[in-house]
């Protein structure tokens, strides 16, 4: 597999590069110092050509053996590059109450990305949307934490004022 | 009111017979449920007169919490969950999800079950974009080729319910090759399904393509640039359709598409159109594909020959300590999959369909993530709908094919 | 090789005698294994040292605290120290310095696949009904090792499938992989040398020596635990659960005093069985037959409700009723009241117990039940049959309460003493007697973990969890504190002692620092007991992420999330369901 993009960001951004490795099946992947991730996006997409945002998502690591466990959340990031036919695995791993730097500036999809990351794991972008996305606004907690419980119940909501199901749900305080 | 003194004109200013009404912008909810829309998924449309001033796109209404499914069950016992993700091509999700498996597995699978999945996913394929055609046509008014459309579906239909015993939740494959072997003369079946449904396709070609009406609501509607289609993660025929050549199939070719001879269609508005127009083209090129994948099909298994992944055969399981042994484990524990991680991806019906998969050892996954295409483009809808007509909203949701169960998971 | 000739070339002396080369580490051995350069003791063994940088070499008859018999060769590695094109068995070969290990060749491989291969040959086809199944290691190493169909051709030898060999201990003798360790166990551990191998060939069995007919011995539920198949099962869990449903929670015997290590097997709100926890100052890897069946009393003739009254006339009472009627009734007697608790009880009962004592109730003195004293031997039973009567000690001898035994109060009760308290409803004496006595009493306020004669003595029942319902330590007889980990939450309405304890204290009218768990109990009160001040609580028996001895299976195998067994039955809205169904 190809590292030009990590080769790339060491050489561009050296401090931003945390940790690389190949795993298994033979893939590059890159960790990424959170402080760097719009930079190292921004050189990515505007100077490497990797303009394909692929996805976004989040590892809890609570339940791995050892010193996989600290830091708890792995926020992974895949670009790709068409022209040379190679995808980019970025990491970066964050503790709980820490935040990542938003990458919405730079691509625009990232912003669903990150908000199912928020909804999911709790893990919050700072100048991002941080809006729940596939989960609703009055559910407590991340359920794709290792901690979360497979068996409970949330609260009920209780329902809203007919006025509102004009507007339906979640519109509480739209200007007429 | 003319001034004293000022020349009278009779000719009215351009706003002078206007009534003044004080207008102020409107809230539109479309969905989650509207007969316009397929997939539970609300757009809260501000308004201004016919023109969207602001779309929010609010999904979630079709969550079934898949990946915290998908941690607590075994590797294999995933595979129904993710029929549910784009059900009107389960295929694509089955063997994604299993390509991906056996890519951290570092399995092979017989070359008879890569052409057997070719031809699935192909037959699903056509099925999908046959859907998006008929829908399409339908939200617009023309009911006819819609009609077209769900009869060669329902062809394809029935070669999976022959294929796979189930006519949606295919649930077919397993990791390491396939649950079982094409029924007999079903090649032979498929082949002449293939003539009808190039047929009706045909027929939809010809009742759409041309169609003034159906043009008229089509090309120009719904643009999107290449750079935003980039941005946003557009996959599949809604990035092709931008004039990105890009398609997993020729880039990082899978199971046997190497060994196949079909062409990538490349489109050059990105509206509505062009999207349409990708799935007529892939409709024929996945039709001569199956062809060619049907002619040079060889014998042989369609698992790999090792009890650690392939359930051994039921006498064996009856009659002998081995193969009890090896059925127990693999279904009490799962298929052992090595510890470590893996990015995969297959072309599904709407573009990328990536699996992320994270394994600590044991038999269940530890993290499945699903990059399913229509969640990036879904993304995009907003964008592509803002400061356009509330009518071309919905041949824009068409186009992009929104599948509620893989964008909600 | 070209390198050693030119040295020698010039020199046409002798070479020097072959001896063996100097030790790179003195003190030590240096060898490599599968790569990796191991630095061990002289006399550790090959699979140990294996084990250290992370090569497992599989094995049925090696047991670590056994002797070594390497008949199962099933751990044949190559060496460089063994005869040319020869495999040594790993668990018998003493390391040597300098050789080169190899567990991972295909030489290697192809003996553990032709191993596993006749181990399976006779084996019954049996995972669906035997006990095992989960933990078997014929399971896992055949998924690891041989992973190919049978060639057997005919039908299997059969052999006795239900020998009992006493009342505790069946064995299945198809299963048998003749590995010996239960002969070596009651041989050299057991030291009652009843069990031996007779017959030949494949119809070789395991089985009591007829001299003795039946195997009679304290220990004879070990020879389960180590037994690497199915073939040696335990009458008292046979059929009962599948392995892989039930969590394992680490926790102590409450058999006797000598505060062996177990594991409790639960499922929901019942624990399944005791198994041994290693512990080399204790118990090493045993425990005896009694101590196993233990668990019983964790799920039989619970008090799961607070009672009040008398016998027949009790009732079933609420919390906040239990409560009041004990606060009436010790206030009506206040200063009158003798204080009796049992050593069954943890440290943190008694910390909350004495404290409650001592403040609430102003006593000086206090009474000491427990269990009868039993049978002892020269290896795991003491005759003391209660697990913290050295903690009940050390904590009243700081808390400034002389501890006096219980025929003191039982000859005073109905004379001198009039009203009791009682922690923990076991007597050193007969139930109906102690019965007999208490019925004199004008109050008796107890807290019981199980329904007995003494229970129906009492005014007020105050329902009690037993120590795998809650956190907290025991301290054995030699003093050796050690901790236990809750299992699952407290059966029914019942409460740990501790709780009780701080609750009636309130209620007394007594200021205390509220403690929610028994940790905060622990850390409030234990500073002033010496021998519990340096005592790390939170560190000690950590809960193993993966269940100890079975292939990780994470909870929730059957399909159900965990949360369904460990929390016992969920509350689902508009529907109460039983407690405990």
């Amino acid at each position: 597999m190809s590292t030009f993009a990590l080769d790339q960001i060491q050489a561009q951004i050296p401090q931003a590069l945390v940790e690389r490795y190949v795993d298994r099946t033979g893939d590059a992947w890159g960790v990424v110092a959170r402080e760097h991730i719009v930079a190292v996006a921004k050189l990515l997409k505007e100077r490497l050509g990797f303009n394909l945002f692929i996805s976004m998502d989040a590892v809890d690591r609570l339940h791995l053996e050892g010193p996989e466990q600290d830091p708890r959340f792995e926020v992974l990031y895949f670009l790709r590059n068409l022209e040379r036919n190679e995808l980019t695995r970025l990491k970066v791993r964050v503790n709980e109450g820490e935040d990542i730097p938003s990458i919405i500036k730079v691509f625009l999809g990232a912003e669903w990305g990150e908000r199912f990351v928020w909804d999911f794991y709790g893990v919050a972008f700072a100048g991002g949307i941080n809006k729940r996305i596939l989960m609703y606004e009055e559910f407590v907690g991340h359920p794709l934490r290792k901690d979360y419980p497979l068996r409970g119940r949330q609260h009920l909501i209780p329902e809203r004022p007919i006025k509102d199901i004009f507007r339906g749900p979640g519109t509480n305080g739209v200007q007429d | 009111m003319a001034a004293a003194g000022d020349e009278y004109d009779p000719t009215p200013s351009d706003d002078e017979l206007e009534a003044h009404l004080q207008t102020r912008n409107m809230v539109v909810n479309l969905g989650p449920s509207h007969p316009a829309t397929h997939g539970t998924v609300r757009l809260r449309i501000e308004l201004d007169g016919e023109n969207i001033v602001k779309m929010d796109t609010e999904v979630g209404f079709l969550h079934r919490g898949f990946q915290k499914s998908c941690e607590n069950v075994t590797w294999t016992q995933v595979l129904p969950y993710t029929d549910r993700l784009d059900y009107v091509a389960a295929l694509h999700n089955n063997f994604g999800y299993l390509t991906a498996v056996e890519s951290l597995m570092g399995v092979d699978i017989p070359e008879r079950a890569k052409y057997i999945r070719v031809i699935g996913a192909e037959l699903h394929r056509i099925s999908s974009h046959l859907t998006t055609a008929g829908a399409l046509s339908l939200e617009l008014g023309g009911f006819g080729a819609f009609l077209f459309a769900i009869e060669a579906r329902e062809l394809i239909t029935d070669r999976i319910t022959e294929l796979t015993g189930a006519r949606l939740t295919t649930s077919y494959g397993r990791i390491g090759g396939l649950n079982r072997d094409v029924p007999d003369g079903w090649n032979e079946k498929v082949l002449k399904t293939l003539l009808k449904v190039e047929e009706l396709a045909g027929e939809v070609d010809t009742l759409l393509s041309r169609n003034r009406i159906f043009t008229d609501r089509t090309k120009g509607t719904g643009v999107i640039t290449k750079e935003a289609a980039l941005d946003f993660g557009f996959t599949g025929p809604c990035l092709r359709a931008c004039g990105v050549n890009y398609d997993v199939r020729k880039a990082n070719p899978y199971w046997v598409y190497d060994k196949l001879d079909f062409e990538v269609a490349i489109g050059h508005n990105g509206d509505n159109f062009d999207r349409y127009y990708m799935r007529v083209i892939e409709i024929r090129e996945s039709i001569k594909m199956i062809r060619q994948a049907i002619a040079q099909m060889p014998q042989g298994p369609v698992m790999v020959d090792d009890w650690r992944i392939a359930l051994p055969p039921k006498e064996n399981v009856y009659n002998s300590i081995e193969g009890v042994i090896s059925h127990f484990k693999l279904v009490m524990e799962g298929v052992p999959v090595p510890a470590g991680e893996v990015y995969s991806a297959t072309e599904s019906a709407n573009g990328e369909l990536g699996w992320y998969l994270k394994s600590d050892g044991s038999g269940r996954p530890y993290k499945v993530h699903v990059r399913a295409p229509g969640y990036q483009i879904l993304a995009g809808l907003a964008h592509m709908c803002e400061g356009k007509m509330l009518a071309d909203l919905i041949p824009t949701f068409d186009t992009i094919n929104m599948i509620g169960g893989e964008v909600e998971q | 090789m070209s390198d050693e000739k030119k040295v020698e070339a010039p020199k046409p002396a002798a070479p020097p005698p072959p001896g063996p080369p100097p030790p790179k580490n003195p003190g030590f051995v240096t060898l490599v294994i599968d790569g990796k350069e191991v630095v061990a003791k002289p006399g550790t063994n090959m699979i140990e040292a294996a084990k250290s940088v992370g090569s497992e070499i599989p094995y049925y008859c090696y047991h670590p605290r056994l002797s070594i018999a390497a008949n199962c060769r099933m751990c044949m590695v190559e060496s460089s120290a063994a005869p040319p094109g020869k495999l040594v068995p790993a668990c018998q070969t003493g390391i040597t310095e300098g050789a080169v290990i190899k567990t991972n060749t295909d030489k290697v491989r192809a003996q553990q696949k032709m191993v596993m291969e006749f181990l399976l040959l006779n084996h019954p086809v049996d995972c669906s009904i035997c006990d095992q199944a989960g933990e078997c290691k014929l399971q896992d190493y055949y998924m690891k090792y041989d992973f190919k169909a049978s060639r057997l051709e005919g039908g299997k030898i059969l052999k006795n499938k239900r020998k009992k060999l006493n009342d505790l201990i069946v064995i299945d003798q198809e299963r048998c992989v003749m590995c010996t360790r239960c002969v070596r166990f009651m041989d050299e551990v057991a030291k009652a040398p009843q069990l031996g191998v007779f017959g030949r060939g494949s119809h070789e069995v395991v089985d009591v020596s007829p001299a003795y007919g039946k195997l009679e011995s304290e220990y004879s539920g070990n020879i389960v635990d180590i037994c690497p198949v199915g073939a040696l099962l335990n009458t008292d869990f046979r059929f009962r659960a599948r392995a892989w449903f039930l969590s394992a929670t680490p926790s102590l015997c409450t058999g006797c005093s000598k505060g062996c290590n177990i594991y409790a097997d639960f499922m929901g709100q019942d624990v399944y069985r005791y198994r041994p926890r290693e512990n080399d100052a204790i118990n090493k890897s045993w425990m005896s037959d009694t101590g196993r069946l233990m668990y019983k009393t964790i799920n039989k003739h619970r008090v799961l409700r607070s009672l009040s009254g008398r016998g027949d006339a009790a009732k079933e009472i609420s919390h906040p009723e239990a409560i009041k009627a004990a606060t009436e009734l010790l206030k009506a007697h206040a200063g009158k009241v003798a204080f009796m608790a049992s050593p069954v009880a943890s440290n943190e009962d008694l910390l909350a117990a004495f404290a409650f004592a001592r403040d609430a109730l102003k006593l000086t003195t206090v009474y000491v039940s427990g269990r009868p004293d039993g049978i002892a031997d020269d290896f795991l039973r003491t005759a003391d049959k209660n697990p913290n009567r050295k903690g009940l000690e050390n904590i009243a001898r700081a808390f400034g309460l002389t501890v006096k035994p219980f025929p003191e109060l039982a000859n005073a009760i109905g004379k001198s003493v009039k009203a009791l308290f009682a922690v923990g409803a076991e007597v050193p004496e007969d139930e109906a007697v102690f019965a007999k006595r208490a019925a004199e009493l004008s109050a008796f306020v107890m807290t019981a973990t199980n329904e007995s004669k003494v229970t129906a003595a009492a005014d007020v029942v105050l329902a009690t969890s037993t120590h795998i319902e809650d956190e907290g330590s025991f301290t054995q007889e030699a003093g050796i504190t050690q901790r236990f980990r809750r299992a699952f939450p407290p059966k029914g309405d019942s409460l740990p002692n501790w709780k009780w304890a701080i609750e009636l204290s309130t209620s007394l009218g007594l200021e205390l620092k509220a403690a929610a768990s028994s940790r905060e109990v622990f850390k409030a009160l234990s500073p002033s007991v010496p021998e519990l001040a340096a005592f790390e609580w939170d560190k000690q028996a950590p809960i193993n992420q993966k269940r100890p001895g079975i292939t990780s299976l994470p909870t929730g195998a059957d399909g159900r999330p965990p949360g369904w067994r460990e929390q016992g039955v969920p509350n689902i809205r508009g529907l109460s369901l039983p407690r405990g169904t």
